[in-house]
């Protein structure tokens, strides 16, 4: 009780196995609030699927998962863990490719979700004023009106960011983001993801570890379904087992 | 807030569609009853139904295609509603024949007397008086499709699946109304009507009413429709229909969200089913058949599915054609049915409408980007960043 | 008006005239036939006894033409023939061989009268032709209807025929006929008590109908026993009555599994609802018609094969189709399910007015071979050759089609497209090459499921439609990608189907089903045995 208390995100001996096979093994993980996480480790070590677990898509066979300290996420569905405060931008880009940039954040704006409060729902001023300052940082607004499906790669990842700010979570958790972007834009990407982490919390998944370098967050390897190091960028690589398993590689 | 939604729906073209229909529910009952027979201008006796037909299955494929056009969900059991709706409408036509039947009993309607029931079933109660019959016409469909899409939705049936145990449905329900003892008149159905609301239900001032009346019903269902897709409900909706769990993941409760919109487009159906039995003169439960309603879905599709301008047009050129064909080749039109079928999907995926504004937008597309290259108002898109 | 019903009472007649005319010679039937217009009534009824005596089989027949009073003699030339009123005339035929002799108007004929007592004796030289006669299944009609109307007075020839009889079993039955006869008369005790053991050891409908009604004449010590006799009897047939359920619903469910095991397979590979599947069955199903066809025309000795040589080509055609069809159109919708599944909606409708237009609109013949014709008993169940050779048939259809699937190259690559395409597609499995023989395979599977079907259905050109809707809810109870799924589903819903009936109707059985289904899905959106796995919800 008293150790989860104070973290945002708490996860706790968590497993899932999918036919016999463990993809997460006794995970144990602490987000604290404002705190920017970095998760790496090789392929197929879980990092999709612990996501998955934090959002509600999949459920665990065993082990603890508490958002805020009190709420078990595992008792919850999606719509509600992301009603809850946590944005989640996936792996594989997925945007809403027949409606407009614009519409694909007015979706994600932070307003009632209801059926009926949808029907009557009319952007206001204060409203366009937000989707413009979006439109601004993930730098779409040239293409605003535009059909998300003709965006490329890195503009699909861009406007999940994009997406993921109009929905203002207390959480983000980010997958692989700046695969597909240009240098020039991944160190704007790590420069918006610290920024984003002065007001909440933020925890990335990436390859790519000039990106990792750049966030100088604290590290997290994940391995075979558990956590292998914890600590700083620095002090993770010095892992032999990190070496063998992952950076060696 | 209300109103502002309700004028959203008013964009340029259903402004059109809306007019139109107006035009047409005043001035073929018009133009049926003032003219003179003989008159060149003069819509015949026989088209006034038969068009009045098509308007309510236009309203048909309309409902459909707000479930499958903007949200995905294939039903293969529209007919189901449709003809709920046409039972209710039918049970008060049925009562209104009072001793006039053949049997001339006072209460139940001749079928009954022939299988001997003594008395009214329960649930033929009330059915005597029209606004109740009305009421049902619309609750009994939307409660089946509440239910159905209740159970279906929260445990996440989409796709074919979805689309197969729809089909199922209708199927249980055309099985269920084959019986005699179900007390819907088994195979024959309820027919032989006499008159709707006092008015004999062959004459044609009531035809050109019941005429009048279905433009007008389709005219506010299309309002109702357009109100839906051009909110922000209506963008969840297609959000939905492209990346379900995507949606689920912003926040929203896309089985809500199906669910209303599968409840409405039930409740669409069932008010079509209720103008289409005066007009047509007999409800059986050939209707429940699932051939009806895959029918239902080429006509969406025909026209265009995720327009809602399409339905409307698919559905009264398929009929149009289903009525010449079954009249002069009879035993081609089950060959032009198919090949329809297989000519839409593979040819024609956004049917007849999505086909002309995807040649118009590509055409403004050209005409733009050869402005572009003059070097006009159009800034040069700025290079993707890759 | 069945022949035998007054044989008992008339028995009894029958011996004691037999016993009175000892001396009947066994005379020319013809020549005898030829007396019958002369003389008075007892001339004639001594006519009959003759005739009984001649033990001609043919006599039998001609008794009851006469007791049926259809006997006159053609005033022309004084012959003796049948005559059935046909419109205004009579159509005449010889009543001993049946010959046809054209019609008359009924003032050219006499009526060869017959009265009560005639009639009487008619009826017990009937019986007494039956209950000895030569012939085993003749003897037990006769000890069958004995059994229904049992007539103390016909006893002592019931005991006659007994000791006579070597057939077992038509001993049995006349037995348990003595035995009921028994409980009608006012025999001792033991007797009687012997007679309840034997109907009970029968222990069938008839012995529980015997029981109940002896119930309320017999005296009260009886009751007891009978009471017991009852109460097994009624076990031992509820039992056997779920037993012929299980096998009707086995039966049905075998059906089922052949309609329903190709349109599994090609959801499974391919993702798409093939609606033209039950198509597909239809087509096989004609392919059957048309080969007996040929073989009636031209090589009637080969009817009993006609089968054997349906099966292959009836595969060949619908996998042919089937494979046309994929290539054909399928290809085009690749990865839109929904419109593939109308698309061969579309498909269905074209083949239908096809076959409609090609073989008419009506119900075609099949015809049963030999070995699939008739039916046996075992125990207390009756089952009919074509259903049992339908079974056995749907499970070596199955039995190859595991093998294929898990021993074969094709098999493993199908079932590595299953579980992910584009990994089987990137590790150089080639998938249109998969999915069209898939589709081929899938439909050759469907047309001998219609050879199968032709000979328990009638084949119509609706043939596939009254199967498709069921073969869907199979695939969905069963979940794809696992053949086990469809023969668990199809075995399962079959029994169901066959259990509702008795208490449900057909009709409302299967809305059950339907409804049951449509719940089951909710709970198990991918049914029984659902593949599991990233690639599923992709
Ligand atoms: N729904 C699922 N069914 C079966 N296996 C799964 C499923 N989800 C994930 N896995 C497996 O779990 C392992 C972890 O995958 P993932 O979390 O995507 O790894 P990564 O760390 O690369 O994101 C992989 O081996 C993957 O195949
Ligand atoms: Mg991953």
């Amino acid at each position: 009780m008293n150790a989860r208390n104070d973290t945002l995100l708490y996860l706790d001996g968590v497993s899932v196995s999918f036919d016999g096979f463990k993809a997460i093994d006794n995970l144990s993980l602490v987000v604290r609030h404002n705190e920017l996480q970095a998760i790496i480790g090789p392929n197929g070590a879980g990092k999709t699927t612990m996501m998955d677990i934090i959002t509600g898509k999949t459920r665990p066979n065993e082990g603890e998962v508490y958002f805020d300290g009190s709420v078990d996420l595992t008792r919850l569905d999606e719509a509600a863990i992301a009603e809850l405060g946590i944005g989640r931008k996936f792996q594989k880009p997925t945007v809403f490719e027949s409606h407009t940039v614009r519409d694909n954040l007015e979706l994600a704006l932070k307003k009632p979700r209801g059926v009926f409060s949808a029907w009557f729902y009319h952007a206001d001023d204060e409203d366009e004023t937000r989707l413009d300052e979006i439109l601004e940082t993930v730098r779409l607004t040239h293409r605003q009106h535009n059909l998300a499906a003709n965006l490329s790669h890195g503009q699909k990842q861009w406007l999940e960011i994009g997406m993921l700010l109009a929905q203002d979570p207390k959480l983000l958790l980010v997958d692989e983001p700046v695969a597909g972007m240009t240098d020039a834009e991944t160190v704007e990407t790590a420069k918006l993801l610290k920024a984003i982490s002065q007001t909440r919390s933020v925890m990335v998944v990436e390859h790519d570890m000039s990106f990792i370098r750049d966030l100088a967050a604290r590290v997290t390897v994940l391995a075979e379904g558990s956590v292998l190091a914890q600590g700083s960028l620095d002090h993770v690589s010095a892992d032999p087992r990190v070496v063998e398993s992952y950076l060696g590689r | 807030m209300i109103t502002r939604t309700l004028f959203r729906a008013f964009d340029g073209k259903a402004n059109w569609v809306v007019a139109l229909l107006a035009v047409i529910a005043v001035l073929v009952p018009l133009s049926n009853l003032a003219l003179p027979v003989g008159h060149p201008l003069r819509v015949p006796d026989h088209f006034v139904p038969l068009f009045g037909k098509y308007l309510t299955y236009a309203m048909l494929a309309l409902a459909l295609d707000l479930v499958w056009g903007y949200c995905g969900i294939l039903s293969l059991g529209h007919g189901a509603f449709f003809a709920l709706g046409g039972y209710a409408m039918g049970m008060y036509l049925m009562r209104q024949i009072g001793d006039r039947g053949v049997y001339a009993n006072p209460v139940l309607p001749d079928f009954m007397v022939f299988l001997n029931y003594d008395a009214l079933p329960w649930y033929w109660h009330g059915f005597d008086m029209f606004w109740f019959a009305a009421i049902v016409a619309i609750v009994a469909p939307a409660v089946l499709a509440f239910v159905f899409g209740w159970f279906a939705f929260r445990s996440r049936v989409t796709g074919v699946y979805l689309s197969i145990i729809t089909q199922a449905m209708t199927y249980a329900l055309l099985l269920a109304f084959f019986r005699n003892d179900m007390g819907f008149g088994g195979n024959n159905g309820l027919t032989d009507f006499k008159d709707i609301l006092g008015f004999p239900i062959q004459a044609s001032t009531t035809r050109a009413a019941l005429f009048a009346a279905s433009a007008i019903a389709l005219a506010l269902c299309f309002i109702v429709c357009s109100a839906v897709v051009n909110s922000k409900l209506g963008k969840v909706l297609v959000a939905t229909r492209d990346a379900e769990s995507r949606t689920r993941f912003l926040g929203y409760r896309v089985d809500n969200y199906k669910l209303f919109a599968f409840t409405a487009s039930a409740i669409m159906a069932g008010i079509a089913g209720a103008l289409y039995v005066p007009q047509v003169g007999i409800i059986n439960p050939g209707e429940f058949a699932p051939a009806n309603s895959i029918e239902i879905v080429i006509w969406t599709a025909v026209g265009g599915r995720g327009t809602l301008v399409g339905p409307i047009i698919g559905a009264i050129l398929v009929n149009a054609g289903k009525s010449w064909f079954t009249g002069v080749f009879p035993e081609f039109w089950l060959f032009a049915l198919g090949g329809l079928f297989v000519a839409v999907t593979i040819f024609l995926p956004k049917g007849i409408v999505g086909a002309f504004t995807g040649g118009w937008s590509a055409l403004k597309a050209r005409r733009i980007s050869a402005r572009a290259e003059q070097g006009s108002d159009i800034a040069p898109e700025p290079s993707p960043a890759e | 008006m069945h022949p035998f019903r007054l044989i008992p009472k008339l028995l009894l007649a029958l011996a004691l005239l037999i016993t009175a005319a000892p001396g009947a010679f066994a005379q020319d039937v013809e020549a005898l036939v030829n007396t019958l217009p002369e003389g008075s009534y007892s001339d004639r009824e001594k006519v009959i006894f003759d005739l009984a005596a001649t033990g001609d089989d043919r006599v039998a027949s001609i008794l009851k033409v006469l007791g049926e009073g259809d006997l006159y003699v053609r005033e022309e030339d004084g012959r003796v023939v049948a005559g059935k009123r046909a419109g205004r005339d009579y159509a005449l035929s010889d009543p001993l061989t049946g010959e046809a002799l054209g019609a008359a108007p009924s003032s050219d004929l006499d009526k060869i009268r017959v009265n009560n007592r005639l009639r009487r004796a008619i009826r017990s030289a009937i019986g007494q032709l039956t209950l000895m006669s030569p012939s085993p299944s003749v003897r037990l009609t006769a000890a069958r209807s004995l059994l229904r109307n049992a007539d103390p007075d016909a006893l002592e020839l019931l005991d006659e025929a007994l000791a006579a009889e070597t057939d077992t079993g038509v001993k049995t039955v006349m037995e348990l006929a003595r035995a009921t006869t028994i409980l009608k008369t006012d025999a001792g005790l033991d007797e009687k008590t012997a007679a309840i053991d034997t109907v009970t050891a029968r222990g069938n409908r008839e012995a529980l109908a015997v029981l109940t009604a002896s119930l309320s004449t017999a005296p009260s010590e009886l009751t007891p026993a009978i009471e017991r006799g009852i109460a097994g009897i009624e076990r031992k047939l509820a039992m056997w009555d779920g037993l012929q359920n299980v096998w009707y619903g086995l039966s049905l469910g075998s059906v089922l599994l052949l309609a329903a095991i190709g349109l599994a397979i090609t959801f499974g590979v391919m993702g798409v609802i093939n609606m033209a599947h039950g198509e597909i069955v239809m087509l096989g199903a004609y392919t059957t018609f048309a080969v007996q066809q040929v073989i009636r025309i031209s090589f009637p000795g080969l009817f009993d094969y006609s089968l054997a040589i349906a099966l292959p080509l009836a595969f060949l055609v619908t996998a042919l189709v089937g494979i046309a069809i994929e290539r054909g159109f399928i290809r085009w919708l690749y990865g839109r399910p929904l419109e593939t599944l109308l698309a061969t909606w579309g498909l269905s409708l074209i083949l239908q007015q096809t076959v409609r237009t090609i073989f008419g609109p009506n119900n075609r013949e099949v015809g049963n071979p030999g070995w699939m014709s008739g039916a046996f008993d075992l125990g207390g169940l009756s089952i009919t050759w074509n259903r049992l050779w339908i079974v056995v048939f749907a499970l070596v259809v199955f039995a190859i089609l595991l093998a294929v699937l898990n021993r074969t190259p094709l098999g493993l690559q199908m079932r590595a497209v299953t579980q992910n395409r584009r990994m089987a597609s990137s590790m150089g499995i080639r998938t249109p090459w998969v999915d069209a023989l898939t589709f081929g395979l899938g439909s050759g599977i469907a047309g001998i499921a219609g050879v199968a079907l032709s000979q328990i259905d009638n084949v119509s050109p609706n043939l596939g439609q009254s199967y498709i809707i069921d073969s869907f809810m199979v695939v969905v109870f069963g979940g794809v990608g696992n053949l086990w799924g469809t023969l668990v589903g199809a075995l399962t819903l079959g029994v169901a189907n066959k259990f509702l009936e008795p208490f449900a109707g057909a009709v409302l059985g299967k809305i059950f089903i339907l409804v049951f289904i449509i719940l089951f899905i909710q709970r198990r959106p991918r049914g029984l045995f659902a593949l599991k796995g990233r690639a599923v919800d992709a």
